[in-house]
């Protein structure tokens, strides 16, 4: 069995997708999804001139890699024992997962609602989940949770 | 993305630049004329006299139609680089606005507009460090939004955001939340100008000191009045989107300095490298436009020339307009909540409507010019 | 960071994305004021304002300068005075902005005219002028 992690702020998607490989003795990638698309989200604004926009760009980009780094440090700290491998891209996140899923995995795990970088703005499990090539497990958000509980 | 040549560059502007063009031409050639003919309510030309679908709003009518519904959320890649000329056009369009002017024109409004903006940016400034205190908001938000309600909306949050260590979540929302307060005023405002009988001078100072995204300062006022021409809306108010713009720099200078006095790790904030890497550049080809117009080298008021002039203007805004509105995903702006949210809609409200009274008690419907 | 740079805009930077709006504006200006100046062979010179035609002060075949009446316009002019919106019926004059020779008078007293539609004059400009 070969599963898919979706790496986002969830430490519940992390838990649920250790819990199933090693029950399994699946082989088990994670992914994260550097978030390339602030210039999209940030498109509208005409007035930035001089090196403000490109500026903040690059900010941006220093924070998703900051992020990249911490969420694989903590991820590392659990996984031992486990098979596979960390995978980081840059991207489009709901492109990005949806093109590793697509490379014959048995199952992806992600969180629900998805938090990774701008998609706390959209609907990724939903454009992620359509005609997905194999089995999907929402594990709810840790925060989320809370908040409804 | 690998490097390209600059002739594949230029190919792969072409079907996203002929998508806009080709938007505006319909808009103009057929849907507008038709709009101005067809009775509703018994009213010919309700739509464009009531509703002001002129063909600004419909061509950001258009993009965002482009962008939310037949794209499905997202500019497709064989489009995403002609959209992305968007920006140069609008810039472009901005610098042509300079004509309508000459120096003494600007002066006559310059000085009020500075009042009115450098009054309205501070006090904005300052009452959103006083109200994310109290609503207990992070010092990095409180500074982000303090720009973006005080300044220019997104445009000051994005040059805001990296002196003041912004995280990506709260810039998301706060991005979102000005751009939903901007598409909101942009279509609400010309029916409050046209109820309340503002001329196109008040129009234009509420417009451009209330606005809380300068972004959609020219828009609303194009539609309340779509003629370029000296003494209309947008003539008074590009000139206080310039004053803000200008401002850009110097606020996010008092932003950062204030933000750092409260942290332990203050680091150095100099005023002459914050205007070097953020001071708009195309502020200074308007100002050259301007210049060229004090000096009648682009015709006569009232001659054909000016006239072609601003016939070219209007369709460079308008196929920037059309590209400006497939950037706005209405699902993202749904997505705005959390402080961002609770700081924008009071503050921007707070501003959109005491700006209102300003203009109603203190400015005049005769325009200066 | 340059590499960053070059994939996240057309332009490197919003630096050489102002110069270029600057650049491109100034084209536009150049473009406009030569085919105006030396191009376009006559202009069609259309009413400003609507309004009913009055009176043409010139003919066909003459030869007029910048600053000439050309032709008067009854116009509603409006006006802010006080607060308040004047409208008042008033003949308005309007002259020629460049110098040249009338070719065509298409526009007869008594006519109704629309802003912008319909040609009043036809005038073959001084070339190097700006009609």
């Amino acid at each position: 069995m070969k599963i898919l992690l979706a790496l986002d702020d969830n430490p519940r998607a992390v838990e649920q997708a250790l819990l199933i490989a090693r029950g399994r003795g699946a082989v088990l990638n994670a992914l994260f999804v550097i978030d390339a698309t602030w210039e999209m989200f940030t498109g509208h604004d005409w007035l930035s001139g001089c090196n403000a926009r490109i500026g903040f760009l690059e900010y941006m980009l220093s924070q998703e890699e900051e992020a990249a780094v911490l969420a694989l440090k903590t991820y590392k700290e659990q996984v031992a024992g486990i098979a596979g491998e960390l995978l980081t891209v840059t991207g489009d996140v709901v492109d990005e997962i949806r093109k590793e899923a697509g490379k014959d995995y048995d199952l992806l795990v992600m969180s629900n609602p998805f938090t990774r970088g701008l998609e706390i703005m959209r609907d990724p499990v939903a454009k992620v989940a359509r005609k997905l090539p194999c089995d999907l497990l929402l594990v709810r958000h840790a925060a989320k949770r809370e908040e409804s509980s | 993305m690998e490097d390209k040549s600059i002739f594949s560059k230029l190919l792969a502007i072409i079907p996203g630049l002929a998508v806009m063009v080709g938007t505006l031409y319909v808009l103009r050639m057929y849907v507008e004329p038709w709009m101005n003919e067809v009775v509703v309510f018994g009213s010919k030309g309700w739509l464009v006299k009531v509703m002001s679908l002129n063909y600004i709003l419909l061509s950001i009518l258009t993009g965002m139609f482009y962008r939310n519904v037949l794209f499905a959320g997202k500019i497709p890649g064989w489009a995403e680089d002609g959209f992305r000329t968007t920006r140069l056009f609008i810039k472009i369009g901005v610098i042509m606005l300079g004509s309508l002017y000459t120096f003494d024109k600007l002066l006559k409004v310059g000085g009020v507009a500075i009042v009115l903006i450098v009054s309205f940016v501070f006090g904005t400034v300052i009452f959103i460090m006083w109200l994310g205190k109290r609503l207990g908001a992070d010092r990095s938000v409180t500074s982000v939004m303090a720009a973006a309600c005080g300044v220019c909306g997104v445009s000051a949050s994005v040059a805001t955001a990296p002196g003041v260590r912004a995280k990506p979540v709260d810039l998301a929302m706060a991005i979102a939340t000005i751009l939903g307060f901007g598409i909101v005023s942009m279509f609400v405002s010309p029916y409050i100008g046209k109820a309340l009988n503002l001329s196109d001078y008040q129009f234009g100072a509420w417009v451009g000191t209330g606005i809380l995204n300068s972004g959609q300062v020219l828009a609303t006022c194009l539609a309340f009045n779509p003629n370029f021409a000296p003494g209309t809306a947008v003539a008074y108010g590009e000139i206080w989107n310039v004053v803000r713009v200008i401002s850009i720099p110097f606020v996010v200078f008092f932003i950062t300095a204030w933000y750092w006095k409260g942290e332990a790790d203050a680091e150095h904030v100099s005023l002459s490298t914050i205007i070097a890497s953020k001071f708009p550049i195309f502020v200074l080809g308007f100002i050259g436009m301007t210049a060229l117009s004090s000096l009648h080298i682009l015709g006569a008021e009232g001659s054909e020339t000016l006239h072609l002039m601003r016939q070219v203007m209007a369709w460079v805004f308008g196929i920037g307009l059309v590209g400006l509105g497939a950037y706005i995903d209405v699902r993202e702006m749904k997505a705005a909540g959390g402080t961002p949210l609770r700081i924008g809609v009071i503050a921007g409200l707070v501003k959109y409507v005491l700006a209102l009274i300003i203009i109603l008690a203190f400015i005049p419907k005769e325009g200066a010019f | 960071m340059s590499d960053n740079k070059k994939s996240l805009t057309v332009f490197k930077t919003d630096r050489h994305e102002d110069f270029a709006a600057i650049i491109g504006s100034a084209l536009i200006v150049v473009v406009v004021l030569t085919y105006m100046a030396f191009v376009v062979p006559s202009v069609s010179i259309k009413p400003q304002q609507d309004g009913k035609l009055m009176e043409i002060f010139v003919k066909e075949g003459a030869e007029i300068k910048a600053g000439d009446k050309i032709f008067s316009l009854e116009v509603v002019k409006k006006k802010w005075v006080k607060n308040v919106m004047e409208e008042k019926v008033a003949i308005q004059e309007f002259t020629s902005k460049a110098g040249g020779k009338v070719l065509k008078v298409a526009g007869k007293p008594g006519d109704k005219v629309k802003k912008d539609k319909g040609a009043i004059i036809v005038l073959e400009h001084i070339k190097g002028t700006l009609p």
